[in-house]
């Protein structure tokens, strides 16, 4: 856990803290996807500097940082919507590389949901669900609907299933990517910024989905500005800084113990706004 | 255009689109098949030649039926290929679309017929008209269908892929149906330019409308009835046609029909 050579005041104490969080039962040994040094420059800026992380089977870590600090770069290396120049990434023992059957088999174990939702606009809910699962997991279309039914129950939304994503809230369409998503069973779910373009008043309702995910045991990598979220849901938060791991650790220290200024900084100017 | 008041308000957008759509190719149908009956009371020079008008507007008709669906897949054709990842296939794309948007179709139409082998003219004067009109309709119909498959947001690529969709995959049913839907309006506009731009067959001696009107003008020295009978023959023919293609439109734009 501590691999980064940038370890700060704030996650040198706690190495304590991260042994105690290694002996959870819940914690199988080995990771379930691994980051070792990894780099990445859009033309000559530098986004991702060395990067190393690993992510455990049923944790949910939730990633924080200024915009710009490389935080959704990362998460979208982790399902390779961005390429990485150096280093290794590798997702349940596959190795990420510009071999494409690699990629495609890893895109169907991890989930993605975008802050723009990304939902398809000419298909309906159901249809949006079930395209996936039936072009890939050779369902037939009764067989992916009784699924998508399923999931559209467990986020709410079974009245919906017949309309088109326009005709839907913002907060039911980010919903319904999460289903969209789920209906591959992926072994973990990325989550892109997902309630940065909703509505206050719908933050809540994906939230609230994205807790009961959380506790059903699913693997999760939440890059978000919701601190609440990260206090209540996350096993551990990881803070960016210019395409670095500037700190690491479970919530509840990595929210009481801020030895570091710029962390300070950043989590003061988002209580300011919120 | 069938007002939407006409129809029961129980009825599904689909069905009104389906009702649309029969109502005006049986209204094509009937045209065509009455057209030499109706033509046959009206007074000289017309009534007299009228069954050689309703043959013309079948030729019309037929090469454009064909030329357009032919040049919808060219389109698509070319416009994958203009936005291919793979080199060569580009260029050939983009050579056949500036070729054939840089030169007039009455030259194309003209060159398809000049193809000589073994003193024989390679193809008919239809078949030459048919593959003139088709490649030309095709390149305009690409350059609609390539604007179109580059309106649609990246995010519904990366959508598409980060559920595991294969390049195919995500293009069949994600970014096609989009863009198709998109491109419709000028693909429609190309279809209709394509019905009145089939008049130029009639220099290599196709018989449809304008050649027909070409002859019944010299035999009676009378040409405006005749040119007003085939204005007004054309005229019900790209009205008919719009009107199937604004009710597949209306189908097909999900968003602004709730």
């Amino acid at each position: 856990m501590s691999t980064t050579p940038m370890s700060t005041p704030m996650s040198t104490p706690s190495t304590q803290a991260t042994d105690a969080a290694r002996q959870q039962p819940t914690r199988p040994d080995k990771p379930l996807i691994v980051a070792k040094n990894v780099n990445k420059h859009f033309g000559k800026f530098h986004v991702i500097k060395d990067v190393s992380t690993q992510f455990y089977q049923g944790e949910v870590t939730v990633i924080i940082g200024a915009s710009g600090s490389g935080k959704s770069t990362f998460l979208r290396m982790l399902n390779r919507l961005e390429t990485h120049d150096q280093g290794h990434i590798i997702i349940d023992g596959i190795e990420l590389n510009d071999n494409l059957k690699n990629i495609d088999a890893v895109r169907r174990e991890v989930g993605m949901v975008f802050q723009s939702f990304n939902l398809f606009p000419h298909l309906t809910v159901m249809d949006n669900i079930t395209l996936a699962p039936r072009r890939l997991r050779n369902m037939t279309r009764p067989q992916a609907e009784e699924v998508a039914l399923d999931l559209l129950k467990k986020v709410g939304l079974v009245e919906q299933a017949r309309k088109y994503p326009h005709q839907i809230s913002g907060g039911q369409a980010q919903r319904v990517a999460i289903a969209r998503a789920l209906a591959m069973q992926p072994k973990v779910m990325l989550f892109d910024e997902p309630t940065s373009a909703l509505d206050p008043e719908m933050i809540k309702e994906v939230l609230d989905v994205m807790k009961d995910l959380a506790r059903s045991g699913m693997t999760m990598i939440v890059v978000t500005h919701e601190m609440g979220f990260a206090r209540d849901v996350a096993d551990r938060v990881i803070f960016f800084e210019k395409g670095q791991i500037l700190a690491e650790a479970p919530p509840e220290q990595f929210f009481s113990d801020c030895g570091n200024e710029r962390i300070r900084n950043f989590l003061g100017q988002i209580v300011n706004q919120a | 255009m069938i007002p939407q008041s006409m129809f029961p308000p129980s009825w599904s957008r689909e069905k009104r689109t389906a009702i649309t759509i029969a109502v005006a190719m049986f209204t094509m149908v009937l045209f065509l098949f009455l057209l030499a009956t109706i033509l046959s009371y009206m007074p000289e020079p017309i009534g007299p030649a009228a069954k050689q008008f309703a043959e013309g507007a079948m030729v019309t008709v037929k090469l454009t039926i064909y030329a357009g669906l032919a040049g919808i897949v060219l389109g698509v054709l070319a416009s994958m290929g203009e936005l291919s990842s793979f080199l060569p296939l580009r260029w050939i794309s983009k050579f056949y679309i500036w070729v054939f948007r840089g030169t007039p179709l009455l030259v194309q139409v003209m060159f398809a017929y000049s193809l000589v082998w073994n003193d024989k003219s390679v193809l008919t004067e239809m078949q030459a008209a048919l593959v003139a009109l088709a490649l030309n309709v095709g390149a305009y119909n690409a350059v609609a269908i390539s604007g179109g498959i580059m309106a649609i947001n990246k995010g519904q690529t990366e959508a598409a892929r980060s559920l595991g969709l294969s390049r195919l995959q995500t293009f069949a049913d994600v970014i096609f149906p989009q863009a198709m839907r998109i491109a419709l309006p000028p693909l429609v506009n190309n279809i209709v330019s394509l019905l009145k731009d089939t008049s130029l067959a009639y220099v290599i001696g196709v018989v449809e409308l304008a050649n027909i009107a070409n002859q019944i003008k010299s035999s009676s020295f009378q040409p405006t009835p005749v040119f007003i009978t085939i204005g007004v023959i054309y005229l019900v023919l790209t009205t008919i046609m719009t009107q199937i293609s604004s009710a597949i439109e209306r189908q097909l734009d999900v968003e602004r029909h709730k």
